[in-house]
């Protein structure tokens, strides 16, 4: 595959800052030693403190639950302003990070969730460098058990059963571990056989793949190895043909990219690159000034940092939200689908959120039902073949990717996509994800988004077209979820009867069509009334007077469109 | 049964707004549009207000029906919004 199309970008930029690119900008700023580079230091820290909710913990984004990963970075990040530029948060995040402590030894991404080495790599590390703190005794139990049979580390226990050993869990376990002990005492597993596994991963030409038997050398899968070699007192088996590789990476601006033959010089590049020098002990004098001017222009006005020049930073999401809200010429469509094909991983056959990031199942969802790939059956049969080889978990369910825990939102994309692409092939994989689905049940037909959570409408939708994407379900349950949640005015509520959402009525709707229910044209009409707004967009609650944004306004046209009299069909997304 | 003026109620009502945003809602102007003048001031925020305010006045908000976004912009609108529904109520 060329990639040519991501250098110009024909897809939709949304114009905000996203919290990774963030972090990964402070951080390789940090490691440069030019914080001080950053004009307004403030507005990155009111952009990071905007995304702390009320029981402590911080989200990807505003109105979202707050999650291990999205604290780790907040926190993290916020450290690295320079002091007097931090502001104020609304306090601790530790007993959050506390609250998402399994029982097992190891942490989750959200409570409730089984445990993986991604959530406890993050939770470890805010509550010893964040906070101070000391994890419990029973996480080197836990960290001991992830390594496989091919000597390297796995996402979680279950994994490891099954052989997954991967570059990124070494490192996150790794990682872990020396934070938790600084380095002294017993390494929970075997050494000779971890670090063996691990520097069988660099490749002739200098650089590290993620896994064996993938094919295309990787700047993230450099950095995460030659860190985890690193913090097990180790190096590559040819470190300066590491080196010179990751050097091979600088791009005409002075910053990296990602793999050979990738065009765009992105933030995560530039944060492996550094990062893996660090690692190595090369000189980064030379490429400071390069690596900071360039990852300084991808500010935004919003406060935080996307992953390249703003101009040009479209992502799959936004870019799928208008083509499904009928937003582009046809010409425009065509260039719009090809810059959407275009975002999948050399080793990975799903579809980024954005270039350079990790494959991630719902963004797939948004972009297979956009229209992506609709004429490449070799494509859809990868897409099937990533779901159902690489990322489905031991439980059955599906994470936002690969290594994260399950949830019911990804697994009840991942259940879509199998059923609209996965042929007579995929029948045994449905069968497992209803074992996941049912592990969410709270009560008899309500269900939750992760096994300890509590019900919702719509993970309890999510749940019921899952199953009846595999198994079956009685569309009676949807009936009686629906008037559980149906609010008198118009619209659904998550939650209770009372405040209605743009996301919930969709859902709403989705399952009752899926399921061949009736439902109230008019009522629904007075909630989209509610939601519309002057901007012509739709607002994500009535409480809103501005349009949600793009993914708002799709899902609100669709169900305009749903109520014209062509009756045009939803297409089956999940969100949140 | 108890009676209460324009005044009470906007007091009531900021001091909602002050336990949620402390400082930046002490100096409310009563037409300042809250998304402008309160930082953080986000979906979640308006619906921790509207729900703070039902229960300060034990009042019930009809989300649809009641142009929730016009008479919870500003102090000035939702003391204007409580009033009529505590007389409502009263009648």
């Amino acid at each position: 595959m060329t990639y040519d199309t991501l250098l110009r970008s024909s897809g939709v930029v949304s114009g905000e800052s996203d919290l990774w690119c963030t972090y990964a900008a402070v951080r390789t700023l940090s490691w440069l030693g030019r914080v001080g580079d950053l004009p307004s230091p403030e507005t990155v820290a009111g952009f990071l403190a905007s995304r702390q909710n009320s029981d402590g913990g911080f989200a990807w984004s505003a109105g979202m639950s707050s999650d291990a990963w999205a604290t780790y970075y907040c926190t993290q990040a916020l450290a690295d302003l320079p002091a007097g530029s931090r502001g104020t948060v609304r306090g601790s995040s530790s007993a959050w990070v506390w609250s998402a402590a399994h029982p097992d030894g190891g942490f989750a991404m959200t409570p409730g969730q089984a445990s993986d080495v991604w959530a406890t790599y993050y939770a470890v590390r805010t509550l010893v460098e964040i906070y101070g703190e000391r994890p419990p005794q029973a996480l080197f139990d836990w960290l001991a058990t992830l390594q496989a049979e091919d000597g390297g580390l796995a996402w979680s226990p279950a994994h490891a059963k099954g052989g997954a050993s991967d570059v990124r869990a070494c490192y996150y376990a790794v990682t872990a571990w020396r934070t938790a002990t600084g380095g002294e005492g017993p390494l929970p597993w075997d050494r000779e056989r971890l670090t063996s596994w691990l520097k069988g991963r660099q490749s002739a030409a200098g650089g590290f793949t993620f896994q064996e038997g993938d094919d295309t050398d990787c700047l993230w899968a450099t950095f995460r190895a030659t860190s985890a070699l690193s913090r097990l007192d180790e190096t590559p088996r040819d470190p300066e043909g590491c080196v010179a590789w990751i050097l091979a990476r600088l791009g005409p601006e002075g910053s990296f990219t990602r793999w050979p033959g990738y065009p765009v010089q992105d933030v995560w590049a530039a944060f492996c690159g550094v990062g893996a020098l660090r690692e190595l002990g090369a000189e980064l004098d030379d490429i400071a000034d390069g690596v900071v001017e360039t990852v300084l222009s991808f500010r935004t006005a919003q406060g935080g940092f996307t992953y390249r020049t703003p101009g040009l930073a479209s992502d799959v999401l936004t870019t799928s939200a208008h083509l499904m809200a009928g937003h582009f010429s046809e010409t425009g469509e065509r260039e719009a689908l090809r810059w959407t094909e275009s975002c999948v991983l050399p080793n990975e056959n799903g579809i980024m959120y954005m270039p350079g990031r990790g494959s991630e199942v719902r963004c797939t969802l948004w972009a297979l039902s956009a229209g992506a790939f609709e004429e490449d059956a070799p494509a859809r049969t990868r897409i099937a073949g990533w779901l159902t080889g690489t990322i489905q978990n031991p439980d059955g369910g599906f994470g936002y990717w690969e290594g994260r825990a399950s949830d019911m939102v990804s697994t009840a994309a991942a259940a879509e996509i199998l059923h609209r692409i996965g042929g007579d092939s995929v029948a045994g994989h449905l069968r497992d994800i209803a074992e996941y689905v049912a592990s969410c049940e709270t009560a008899p037909g309500q269900y939750a988004n992760v096994p300890g959570g509590r019900s919702t409408l719509r993970a309890t939708l999510q749940a019921l077209r899952a199953q009846h994407r595999s198994v079956g379900a009685d569309g009676a349950l949807v009936g009686e979820a629906l008037a559980r949640h149906r609010v008198r005015g118009g619209g659904y509520a998550n939650e209770g009867n009372r405040v209605p959402d743009l996301l919930s009525t969709y859902e709403a709707v989705l399952a009752a069509d899926a399921f061949g229910l009736e439902w109230d044209a008019g009522h629904l009409a007075k909630f989209l009334d509610s939601v519309r707004t002057a901007d012509a967009g739709f607002a994500w609650t009535p409480l809103m007077a501005t349009s949600g944004g793009p993914l708002a306004d799709c899902l609100g046209r669709r169900l305009e469109l749903r109520l014209s009299p062509e009756r045009h069909a939803l297409p089956p997304l999940t969100l949140s | 049964m108890h009676t209460i003026d324009q005044t009470e109620i906007s007091n009531r009502v900021l001091a909602v707004l002050e336990k949620r945003f402390g400082d930046a809602a002490r100096t409310l102007a009563a037409d300042a549009d809250l998304s402008d003048a309160l930082p953080g001031f986000d979906s979640l925020a308006a619906l921790e207000y509207v729900t703070a305010v039902e229960g300060e006045f034990g009042i019930e908000v009809d989300f649809v029906g009641d142009d929730v976004r016009y008479w919870f912009s500003t102090l000035g609108r939702t003391t204007e919004y409580v009033r009529d529904r505590v007389e409502d109520m009263a009648a």
